[in-house]
């Protein structure tokens, strides 16, 4: 019952704001504050519900074989903890700036997070599909919605490469359904490895490149700077924190159920391409002067060092990429709010003109640097431990050359990191105008904390074996299957 | 024959394809991936279509074709045209500003 209730409480909500807006206008901004709560709290119960052990719902109890199912397992329900957490964030920081006013903004925001529920519920090739494209739908609105023209662009731009990205997703999935004449997820990774090699392979590569476009890997990545810089300062926070990472959930779920025995050649592909990202993504960043934009090329890299984690295809490495995950979420959400402040308070984006903030914003300022020592890996914050365990994961199965594009891209970073930092903290013109920013400030100080108790996670036991649950429960496909089976 | 269309279809995709890549037209980008779109749905149809087969209705006269491929297609078709929609929406907005839908007349997010 929990996971059907994740996708359908905050899509109804999406129905019900614009009736509230007509009817009870007085009462907008109270209804979407609980609404939000509500989402946030059955978001978290469908998580919980799924740890103990698989939770299937059978929609209109139809079997696996006839009809649709929802499963939380360990791997979803993290993946929502994270969704919960990065899209409660966001919702604090735009509700801060502008109350309900602008309406329609939620009405999207609640249909993109009840389509990233169900994208991380549904077992279900097509139904995947479907919630994708409702999520991207959402995604396209929400980076275009200040209608300045650069965010149009974006949008557009985002809007062609995405929706090439579905219809492979949607031709891999057509393969599938003409191979084994199937499409839950459960019944599929027992019948397709008896689909000849070659088709095997095709849908293999149609899957990936959909995907990969979605998540916005390196050669393909051209859209995400776009998308990610121009969208205002919640929206970014929410895009690179956790829609990037339901992509990768949806990469990791297809290919460990499908490809880890019979192509493990795809694992090799997803770490290639996540070695490409993290050098590609980090050499890019060094070159940009717009600290939003320099902000998304990071995120590229991050995906690289979560990709090279998934691409491994061990209990170890799905654990790292899961605890890289999260920690990417605290870090980058921060560092997006922190920027849009900083950024708007000064009235550019160039880093070289956002000077002496350190003066006149010591908070903002302080919680960037926790969160900037963080991703560039200073040892106590989380960035070190999940890079750490990355390194570790890929030495122990073998991709050397993955743990040492971890460490160069980890050189790198710490060249355009100090760069932003030194900026900040010389001395220059004070920002004209105070305006209460206590949402905004509330929540990067939260994920700050957030990073330093993440990284104490190797002295915490229970947590870190909580972790390391996920990894092995993800590779445990037979358990998968027998659980969505069961009749 | 069923091979003959499965061949059309990816040929059909690969425009589609090639028309996002190689035109600088906004509104051709669009119509490409219109046309990628109707690509996959023919190979969906027709990987439900068997030969002789009759419409799947009650009472059935013989072997019916495949039902399920025909409601994917219609769930994608309504997918589709959102996409086409919201495309079409941003690209008047930005004729609006521009005045054009040349790609490179419109200045842009480069790098």
């Amino acid at each position: 019952m929990m996971p059907v209730l994740a996708v359908i409480v905050p899509m109804s909500w999406g129905f019900i704001i614009p009736l509230v807006y007509l009817f009870r206008r007085k009462l907008l901004d109270q209804a979407i504050l609980l609404f939000a709560f509500i989402s946030f709290m059955v978001t978290l119960a469908t998580a919980f519900s799924g740890w103990q052990g698989y939770n299937v719902a059978f929609l209109g109890g139809w079997s696996a074989g006839l009809g649709i199912v929802f499963v939380v397992d360990k791997l979803s329900a993290a993946f929502l903890v994270l969704a919960a957490t990065g899209s409660g964030a966001a919702f604090l920081v735009s509700y801060g700036r502008f109350r309900a006013d602008p309406w329609r903004y939620y009405v999207i925001f609640f249909l993109l997070q009840s389509a990233m529920n169900g994208i991380l519920v549904t077992g279900d090739m097509f139904t995947l599909f479907v919630f994708y494209e409702i999520f991207s739908l959402a995604a396209y609105l929400l980076v275009s919605f200040t209608m300045s023209w650069q965010a149009i662009e974006a949008g557009l731009k985002y809007l062609v490469l995405g929706t090439i990205g579905a219809f492979f997703i949607l031709l891999g999935t057509a393969y599938i359904f003409m191979a084994t004449g199937a499409l839950n997820m459960a019944i599929l990774s027992v019948s397709l490895p008896q689909a000849p090699p070659e088709t095997l392979t095709v849908i293999a590569a149609c899957l990936l490149i959909g995907l990969f476009i979605k998540i916005g890997a390196f050669p393909v990545h051209f859209w995400l700077p776009d998308a990610h810089s121009s969208a205002q300062t919640a929206v970014s926070a929410l895009l690179s924190g956790v829609v990037v990472k339901v992509s990768i959930y949806a990469l990791a779920r297809v290919s460990l159920l499908f490809f880890l025995e019979t192509r493990p050649a795809a694992f090799t592909v997803i770490t290639s391409i996540g070695i490409l990202s993290i050098l590609g993504g980090h050499l890019m960043a060094l070159r940009q002067e717009d600290i939003k934009r320099l902000l998304a090329f990071s995120t590229v890299a991050q995906i690289g060092y979560i990709l090279t984690g998934v691409g491994t295809g061990t209990a170890a490495g799905i654990t790292a990429a899961v605890f890289h995950a999260f920690n990417h979420m605290f870090m980058k959400g921060g560092l997006f709010i922190t920027a849009g402040q900083l950024s708007e308070d000064m009235k550019t984006r160039n880093i070289s003109q956002l000077r002496g903030l350190y003066r006149h914003r010591p908070g903002f300022v302080i919680a960037f640097t926790v969160l900037a020592a963080a991703i560039v890996g200073i040892p106590p914050l989380n960035g070190f431990m999940g890079k750490w365990y990355l390194m570790l994961a890929s030495v122990d199965a073998g991709n050397i050359v993955s743990a040492l594009a971890l460490a160069a891209g980890t050189v790198i970073s710490a060249f355009y990191y100090l760069r932003i930092l030194s900026s900040l903290y010389s001395p220059g013109v004070p920002p004209s105008r105070r305006k209460p920013f206590y949402w905004p400030f509330r929540v990067t100080v939260t994920f700050a904390v957030f990073c330093v108790l993440l990284g104490l996670t190797a002295f915490m036991p229970p947590v870190w074996k909580a972790f390391s649950t996920i990894g092995t429960c993800a590779l445990d496909t037979t358990a998968y299957i027998a659980a969505v089976l069961v009749e | 024959m069923i091979k003959l269309s499965y061949a059309t279809a990816i040929f059909i995709f690969c425009i589609g394809l090639y028309t996002i890549i190689s035109k600088r037209n906004l509104f051709k980008t669009v119509i490409g991936l219109a046309i990628m779109e109707s690509a996959v749905l023919l190979l969906i149809v027709t990987s439900g279509y068997i030969p002789g087969g009759v419409p799947p209705l009650l009472p059935m006269n013989g072997v019916a074709v495949n039902p399920l491929p025909q409601a994917f297609t219609l769930t994608a078709i309504v997918i589709g045209a959102s996409d086409v929609a919201l495309a079409l929406a941003l690209v008047i907005k930005l004729h609006r500003r521009y005045g054009t839908v040349d790609l490179d007349k419109i200045r842009g997010l480069r790098g």
